[in-house]
């Protein structure tokens, strides 16, 4: 008698543990925060021109995508830079691109957002510099 | 993409450029805010608006990538853009409109301006008339104001669970800080 009354304490307790286990895991699943763009793997690697050419040929493919881009500085404003002067990443973080300068080749990672008609560019934000 | 929005585009800016003076920014801010009262709050801050102004007449265009929002809440997030926004269909949001009897010369410390212009949003055009503050500081035009917005006038639905938790008003905040555009 006193062994199952035992068994039954366990057992009441190892459901409450894994209850609480499920009903945490659901309230950070739906409370989680954005991924920031450092934490996601790019689903493109690769050169500016050429992306160029794949963004042109299907952008709502890329929208929200993270993608790493290598290229040529053209521009250092003071929230972005341009690169090849068709691609204009939005930094993250100002104090990143402080020692960037023209002409210089750099690999940055950032999230398309999409094509900015009124400059003629290709907007990418939350950019990181990689190299 | 099509060639000839290209063209047309391009053609526009060239035009724009050939004769007047232009301010612009990268990183305007465009907030919303969606939410009831006792409920979590349904907010988003987009830090990548695009503004132009033309400073001869008072134009002024904008535009904002639906993707470019972000909220506190990864799964609030997915649905904006998945089900309420369709931003693969309709990426973008624009603005173009017209600050009444803007000039330049006359702006002092900070001014009052009507703004009216067409708001689209998922391909539905809008009028918006609202009232925006501008000032001037260091050849820096500082644009600001809110406005409200009605969900379903832009095709927006909002599914009958969550009904009581979203607004129907939405407001709509901006803050741009723009520079000349040489």
């Amino acid at each position: 008698m006193s062994l199952l009354k035992k068994n039954k304490t366990v057992f009441i307790i190892i459901s409450i543990v894994i209850l609480s286990v499920g009903i945490i895991s659901v309230y950070q699943y739906i409370y989680r925060s954005p991924k920031k763009t450092v934490e996601i793997a790019p689903e493109y690697k690769g050169n500016a021109n050429e992306f160029n050419y794949l963004v042109t040929d299907n952008l709502s493919h890329w929208i929200s995508k993270i993608v790493q881009i290598t290229g040529k500085v053209t521009q250092v404003n003071e929230d972005g830079i341009l690169l090849n002067g068709t691609i204009y990443c939005q930094i993250e973080d100002i104090h990143d691109f402080q020692s960037i300068t023209e002409n210089q080749n750099i690999v940055i990672k950032g999230k398309l957002v999409g094509f900015d008609e009124l400059l003629m560019e290709i907007k990418l934000n939350q950019c990181i510099i990689i190299q | 993409m099509k060639k000839h929005t290209f063209l047309i585009a391009f053609c526009f800016l060239v035009s724009l450029q050939l004769h007047s003076q232009k301010y612009f920014t990268r990183s305007g801010i465009t907030q919303f805010e969606a939410s009831e009262k006792a409920f979590e709050p349904i907010e988003a801050i987009n830090s990548s608006t695009t503004v132009l102004l033309d400073t001869n007449n008072g134009n002024i265009v904008s535009q904002v990538f639906m993707a470019g929002f972000q909220f506190r809440n990864a799964l609030m997030q997915e649905h904006f853009n998945e089900n309420y926004m369709d931003s693969y269909q309709y990426p973008k949001a624009t603005f173009k409109g017209n600050l009444d009897n803007f000039s330049i010369v006359s702006l002092k410390a900070n001014n009052s301006y009507d703004l009216n212009g067409v708001l689209s949003i998922k391909g539905i055009n809008k009028n918006i008339q609202t009232t925006v503050s501008v000032k001037v500081e260091n050849n820096r035009i500082f644009i600001s104001g809110s406005f409200y917005v009605n969900a379903n006038d832009f095709d927006i639905k909002i599914p009958s669970i969550v009904q009581d938790k979203i607004a129907k008003q939405i407001e709509i905040s901006i803050a741009y800080e723009l520079i000349e555009k040489k």
